[in-house]
């Protein structure tokens, strides 16, 4: 126990654990908001909503951490390169990958792939709910059950067509959500196949951080 | 090795504290914003309106410099850990060139490690899978090849080459006192 640790003291072994706890917390958040809202939640329920604004707030201070964070955690990092991506992939392949101090470059487009899919299904998601928030929409809904339907009345004023274009946002608010649920599950193999290949437990410092 | 983690350690759940404190406050900013701008969009501006879109302006600001002060804070800790172990690599490196110059061999090297780390005979012979003479047998030449009586002399070989010479002041802090 204490030999093996002997070896790591040294100045020259340092295993890369980039993540910082804004990094950390924002994926585990979101990873629970997409299983919760593409999985368990009733659509357009109120808990849906919920979770779609909280991970709206979770997006957003990512991507501002994206540009303040610390280094690993900051876009230049990790730029979209598609063709370091494919070759990536193709070292991965041959079970030598090389090691990143943040994300290699696949994880990199998947991270912008995810993102993306996130940010199409809250646009879509608030365009459906007319960007009201969940409170609003929970007073609301108390109301009409009350019998007032006068809250309804008002909404729907000067849209041409809401029958066609409701449904054309909605089609794209489920494409993208399911969409995101396929990359997260690739997501995942990925990183099972890269902890195999290099021989390290990736998920530990996404969970636990730095091990000092 | 745990006095050393503890500092650390008490920085990281700091930093744990400050992103979970941001976050909520990026929550409850989200609600602030879109309420003001649903305000200011929808009906005539007036002074509460603007108190609203002020106070989610600087909630909102909050959350930057909560953002800022936490990645200096994330900075400043992984510059002390690099620190540390460069200092670390540095002490190995001073002790492994000592052993050299002892011309210790292997077995020995690493017995005399776990004896500089305040392991005692009975937990390396225990950690090294050999018997306790054997290990008594090897740390009696250590401290013949090294020309000390013992353990403590020993270790006091490697402090006083991270003291420097940083004996004589505190020699003369006493004489002042005591004249």
């Amino acid at each position: 126990m204490f030999a093996g640790r002997q070896t790591g003291t040294g100045a020259a072994i340092a295993p890369p654990d980039p993540w910082d706890p804004v990094v950390r917390l924002s994926h585990w958040l979101i990873a629970a908001a997409v299983i919760i809202n593409g999985l368990i939640s009733e659509p357009g329920g109120t808990l849906h909503i919920w979770i779609g604004w909280i991970a709206m707030a979770v997006l957003v201070i990512r991507l501002v951490w994206g540009g303040i964070g610390p280094r690993e955690a900051r876009f230049t990092a990790f730029l979209p390169d598609p063709r370091a991506a494919v070759s990536h992939l193709f070292s991965l392949l041959r079970g030598k990958p090389k090691e990143y101090p943040s994300h290699n470059p696949a994880g990199a487009i998947m991270v912008y792939a995810l993102w993306a899919c996130l940010a199409a299904v809250i646009a879509t998601g608030l365009i459906m709910t007319d960007a009201k928030t969940p409170i609003t929409i929970a007073k609301e809904r108390a109301a009409v059950e009350q019998g007032d339907w006068s809250v309804l009345a008002g909404g729907d004023e000067g849209d041409e067509s809401p029958e066609d274009s409701g449904e054309i946002v909605k089609e794209i608010h489920e494409t993208a959500a399911n969409l995101m649920l396929i990359l997260a599950l690739v997501h995942v193999a990925g990183v099972a196949a890269e902890s195999y290949a290099l021989r390290r437990n990736l998920v530990r410092p996404m969970i636990k951080g730095p091990p000092r | 090795m745990t006095k050393t983690r503890k500092p650390t350690r008490q920085g990281r759940s700091q930093t744990i504290a400050l992103a979970i404190f941001m976050m909520l406050q990026s929550v409850a900013a989200l609600f602030f914003v879109a309420d003001a701008i649903r305000d200011l969009s929808n009906a005539p501006v007036n002074a509460e309106s603007i108190i609203e879109a002020l106070t989610a302006f600087v909630l909102v600001l909050g959350i930057f410099m909560a953002g800022w002060q936490l990645r200096l804070t994330l900075e400043r800790m992984a510059a002390q850990g690099r620190a540390l172990d460069i200092a670390r690599g540095d002490f190995v490196r001073i002790i492994e060139t000592q052993f050299d110059v002892w011309g210790l061999t292997a077995a020995e090297r690493e017995v005399g490690m776990l004896a500089l780390k305040g392991i005692d005979l009975a937990e390396i012979a225990r950690l090294r899978g050999s018997a306790q003479g054997t290990v008594r047998a090897q740390m009696t030449r250590i401290y013949a090849k090294a020309g000390v009586s013992g353990r403590a002399q020993f270790a006091a070989w490697f402090v006083e080459e991270l003291l420097g010479d940083g004996i004589s002041p505190p020699e003369a802090g006493e004489k002042q006192q005591s004249t």
